[in-house]
């Protein structure tokens, strides 16, 4: 018979305030194996600690059941306690008397009787825990990282330089992301493109990345330190060792559709490169929009390429799947504009002149549509009046976003900086609703934007933007004066919000990772575990998880790569050992439980006609038990017998 | 415990989760309803509910992750095929369809926990009190 | 013949007689009847609106209650009723502590169970653009109307959701199909002035009149309108600064149920149109293209 021992904490009031704790201490005293009950202020205490492992040296106890918080807080804590005592870890068990019982009751005669049951619940159950150790398994000492972005390269150059394998998936043509399309960050104007082409080059370069671009996670098997990973990579019709950016290739390309990477407001041809400094340092043939290839209808970009003795072109060129094996999934999936379409109030999509943030950085960037020149879309001419919105189609839970994408103030204090720099003698208003300047040297950003840029800064809403005799008339508010503002401009710009690329859900769900209401990557703990998914082993950084500047992009990064390289640092790992196990001499060999097991745990053993578990991939649901007809299965501390007897221990 | 008692069976990725948000978010319902952790709504066999029903609980809920978010993937599925089979079953017994009850609770629908609970007992009440087993002879 | 339940309210029998008579007119047009409730009362005008209403909302309440007895779905027709009683409607269904106040007030329950339709709603979503397009025997080719939605109708569109709050198009749908020209001007959704026209005529008559002025410079003959009071502030506004209409004079305000009608084939007696109104429309269908494109 077990010796077992109940700790019951008051957890200050939390518990004691509404559960008569000297009552369920007296009563679990009393109750059959336990050799003693004792109580403390705060069990997971430097204090608490030490009396629970006192007790259990003193009375030579066996096996120990805490009655506090909910497992989910410190089931760890106090089997490390019990181990430390020199139990096995798995004789501890927590009586969950504060989360389901004394927070949410109030009678405290009913609260102190249902207390006393969940004790006693635990008690039988601790009674029939085995001994077991964690079980080791083998890590495949490499990572992948989806999402070529910043984020994902500072991963990648990480992980690499400490020594292990990484494969960088990227859905489009190059790495680079979003930053690549920047045309100066704050607060120091640095080029984007000049910060961020050195680390691309590096990814590139470094022998122990490998880059494989125009690909998407199909699917993902396994468990972490064991993933095996299905990666499509679209055809490759240029190959990107040969191809040395001639570009005659585009001149004879009779197919035109808008440049993504200039968010739409130029033309590229159906080979393309994705932007000058791309890499691979290679051009793109888009499918989509070639005029076809399943039957190849037009061939001149081939004809073009083979005349100068280069073979850089296949036009016959396949999907291929590429099959990985990793330890560590690290998303960085980065993030999109919203669709500012859907913010009827201000036009965009029926004025011209109506731009987007993403649209306006490309124009004001060097490489952009217009060489760095602002012009009207419309009609090309210099805009004198510009009037950029904040916090368009955000904090607005009703109709549009209900968050704030953090960075649109200081990107917005730039472009207006920017334009001023650009055009003297022009003005440009900002329509705020507040200033979110909180990074290091923001502040003093937005207040030079202010003093020296001579931007004029309008606390208020615009309701409305239409046009008239060729502007744009904007109806707004400025709170601070309380008057009414009508400015007629010639170009609009919408700070619209940032959220989770395309294909994010699918990807989490291929990945077995959760999203959060808004699609953006869910972290295991918003405060103190925002580097990992609830899925063990896979990690995230960056925008993907939610909306944020470049440097705290950065810092993440390399968190996330300090995480996974945390997992791949040993090359065994160990895993829960609760898993299924068969008594052999019951198993009438049916094969109900093969199929039944979500992860192909279990399979049959033909010579010998019974089923067998594979402990390394059992993830310890307890499905195969319940359906076993035979009673052949069981799932290791969490037995049949054992829930029969917490269901019983509420007699009495 | 008074009457009417529930047992729930909570899967400790989604309801259990759940369950806890209630309380710390300490929003209050019934005393009257005591869980137990499984690992997943998969794990349980229809003769836990059984087994429940003789110990002289009112109402037995059985809850797990939405479908499609199961942590096991698909755990909740077979629990919800062996729940319409152990339905069928209750009925030819003659147990009312108060008594036994399968919800998804996701881990932040405290709220859904807490109208659950309250909903349950309001249907026991109504119910003749349940006996264990061994008091009918 | 398809029948709906309807609430005709307080204007809609005494100054607004062209907008009832018209709308039931071009409804029967189209095989509908506009089937009068039973015990129906005023709708409180925008006094249900206010954030401590529940006393203002006892009156609403029983015209849901009442509605509810004979049908599951309300017909209006005035903008300011509709509002009222389409937010009275979603208040029983959200704040169930407010509404089991005002039951116990009324001694006659409303449960919920009935839909809120305005007349615009039925001719969308129920008879179709299509269908009034097939029906409209003598089309008004080409008349150059601004429709003026005003507030009431549109907004709070979380509550309303009759059609985009900010770029409405169901009342220019509904012109396109029945041969008119609708013109687009910005101020289209903006407040005519409301009930400030008592209290602060001059505020009222700048709002009404900024309207006016901006769908005459887009080019429209007259404007088209759902509501009483827009119409009033619409016209009045015009009365008191003469100087600020142009030679042509006023700009004509009808309720769009009269344009239908005349479409549709209706008599302008049975349509209660002035020869004004008449005249303008006539004219003004004549003066632009001859033939439209009616898709």
């Amino acid at each position: 018979m077990k010796r077992v021992g109940v700790f019951v904490c008051h957890c200050g009031l939390n518990i004691a305030g509404t559960v008569n704790i000297k009552e369920i201490t007296d009563a679990a005293s009393k109750t059959p194996d336990v050799v003693v009950a004792a109580d403390h202020r705060y069990l997971c205490s430097e204090p608490g600690q030490a009396l629970i492992k006192d007790n259990i040296k003193q009375h030579r106890l066996d096996a120990i059941v805490v009655a506090a918080c909910s497992p989910a807080m410190h089931e760890i804590t106090f089997r490390n306690i019990a181990r430390a005592a020199g139990l096995n870890r798995y004789q501890s068990e927590i009586a969950n008397i504060r989360e389901q019982c004394s927070w949410v009751h109030d009678n405290i005669e009913k609260a102190t009787e249902k207390a006393h049951v969940i004790i006693r619940q635990s008690i039988e159950k601790v009674k029939l825990n085995e001994l077991l150790d964690p079980i080791t398994v083998p890590v495949t000492r490499r990572a992948l990282i989806v999402g070529g972005g910043i984020a994902g390269i500072r991963a990648a150059l990480d992980v690499a330089n400490s020594g292990h394998q990484v494969y960088l998936v990227e859905k489009t043509g190059s790495i680079g992301g979003r930053m690549a399309q920047l045309s100066e960050t704050f607060p120091t104007l640095d080029c984007s493109i000049c910060i961020l082409g050195p680390l691309m080059v590096e990814a590139y370069r470094n022998p122990n990345i490998k880059i494989l671009r125009l690909s998407e996670v199909e699917e993902v098997k396994g468990f972490i330190g064991n993933f095996k990973v299905k990666v499509r990579q679209a055809p490759v019709y240029v190959d990107e060792t040969e191809c040395n950016s001639c570009a005659e290739c585009v001149k004879v390309c009779p197919a035109e559709v808008p440049n993504e990477f200039d968010s739409g407001l130029t033309w590229r041809k159906a080979i393309y490169i994705p932007f000058a400094q791309a890499v691979p340092p290679a051009y793109v043939l888009d499918a989509k929009s070639c005029l076809g290839l399943l039957p190849q209808a037009c061939g001149e970009c081939k004809k073009a390429c083979d005349k100068l003795g280069m073979s850089c072109i296949n036009l016959d060129a396949h999907p291929e799947t590429h099959e990985l094996e990793v330890g560590a999934i690290i998303s960085a999936t980065g993030y999109e504009m919203y669709d500012a379409a859907r913010l009827t109030e201000y036009g965009y999509g029926i004025y011209p002149d109506v731009m987007t943030s993403l649209e306006f950085e490309r124009m004001l960037s060097a490489s952009g549509p217009t060489s760095g020149v602002i012009r009207r879309p419309s009609d090309g001419r210099i805009p004198k009046e510009v009037v950029f919105i904040q916090c368009a189609g955000q904090r607005e839970p009703e109709t549009a976003l209900p968050y704030c994408s953090k960075v649109c103030c200081m990107y917005t204090a730039r472009h207006a900086m920017l334009f001023r720099h650009k055009v003297p003698d022009g003005q440009a208003y900002v329509f705020y609703m507040d200033i979110r300047a909180g990074g290091k040297g923001y502040e003093e950003f937005v207040k030079r934007t202010q003093e020296e840029g001579g931007v004029l800064y309008l606390r208020g809403r615009v309701a409305k933007v239409h046009e008239e005799n060729d502007k744009l008339v904007v109806k707004g508010v400025d709170t601070l004066s309380g008057k009414t503002v009508q400015i007629d401009a010639d170009v609009v710009v919408l700070a619209v919000g940032m959220v989770p690329s395309q294909g994010s859900r699918e990807l989490a769900n291929t990945l077995k990772a959760s999203v959060d209401e808004n699609g953006f990557f869910a972290e295991a703990h918003p405060k103190l575990r925002p580097l990992e998914s609830a899925t063990a082993g896979i990690f995230l950084a960056g925008a993907g998880q939610a909306p944020k500047d470049i440097p705290e992009t950065v810092a993440q990064a390399s968190g996330a790569a300090s995480k996974a390289l945390n997992l791949l640092s040993s090359p065994t790992l160990e895993r829960e050992p609760t898993v299924a196990r068969i008594v052999n001499e019951f198993c009438s060999g049916c094969g109900i439980c093969v199929p039944a097991c979500p992860f192909e745990a279990l399979s049959m053993n033909r010579e010998r006609k019974i089923a067998e578990v594979a402990e390394a991939l059992c993830e310890g649901c307890g499905t195969c038990v319940a359906s076993c007809p035979s009673g052949a299965l069981s799932l290791r501390n969490l037995t049949d017998t054992q829930i029969m007897a917490m269901i019983r221990a509420g007699r009495g | 415990m008074s009457q009417p008692r529930i047992l729930a069976f909570l899967c400790r990725w989604c309801a259990y989760a759940g369950a806890d948000l209630a309380g710390t978010t300490r929003k209050h319902y019934d005393p009257n309803l005591i869980s137990i952790r499984v690992t997943c709504s998969g794990r349980i066999d229809p003769s836990f509910v059984l087994e429940a029903l003789e110990e002289g609980y009112d109402g037995v809920l059985i809850a797990g992750c939405h479908p499609g978010t199961c942590h096991y993937i698909s755990g909740n599925y077979k629990a919800l095929r062996r729940f319409t089979l152990l339905r069928k079953l209750l009925r030819q017994m003659g147990v009312p369809d108060e008594r036994v009850r399968l919800e998804w609770i996701s881990a932040s629908e405290s709220d859904k926990f807490v109208t659950v609970v309250n909903e349950m007992v309001e249907n026991l009440r109504k119910l003749e009190p349940a006996m264990p087993v061994e008091q009918h002879t | 013949m398809q029948s709906y339940l309807y609430f005709p309210g307080c204007s809609l029998r005494t100054v607004a007689r062209d907008f009832e008579d018209s709308a039931r007119a071009s409804a029967r047009a189209l095989g509908l009847e506009l089937k009068e409730m039973q015990g129906w009362l005023c709708c409180g005008a925008v006094f249900p609106n206010v954030a401590d209403n529940v006393m203002t909302n006892a009156g609403p309440n029983r015209i849901l209650a009442r509605a509810r007895a004979e049908s599951d779905t309300l017909v209006t027709l005035c903008a300011g009723c509709h509002n009222v009683l389409k937010r009275a409607n979603l208040q029983a269904k959200r704040n169930a502590i407010k509404q089991e106040q005002i039951n116990e007030f009324n001694e006659e329950r409303y449960e919920g169970g009935l839909g809120v339709l305005h007349f615009l709603e039925v001719l969308r979503d129920r008879v179709g653009f299509i269908a009034i397009r097939e029906a409209a025997k003598t089309p008004l080719r080409g008349l150059p109307v601004g429709a003026y939605y005003g507030c009431l109708l549109l907004r709070p569109f979380e509550e309303m959701k009759l059609d985009d709050p900010h770029r409405p198009s169901v009342l220019e749908d509904l012109l396109f199909s029945i041969g008119c020209m609708p013109v687009d001007y910005p101020k289209r959704t903006e407040c005519c002035g409301s009930f400030l026209g008592v209290g602060a005529p001059d505020a009222m008559a700048l709002l009404s009149r900024n309207v006016v002025q901006a769908a005459r410079s887009h080019g429209a003959k007259l404007l088209t309108v759902s509501c009483p009071l827009c119409k009033y502030n619409l016209e009045e506004s015009q009365k008191q600064d003469p100087k600020a209409s142009s030679s042509s004079g006023p700009l004509p305000v009808v309720y769009f149920t009269q344009l239908l009608g005349l479409a549709l084939g209706v008599s302008p007696e049975d349509l209660r149109l002035s020869d004004t109104q008449l005249q303008t429309i006539r004219g003004g269908a004549k003066s632009t293209v001859e033939s439209v494109s009616q898709t």
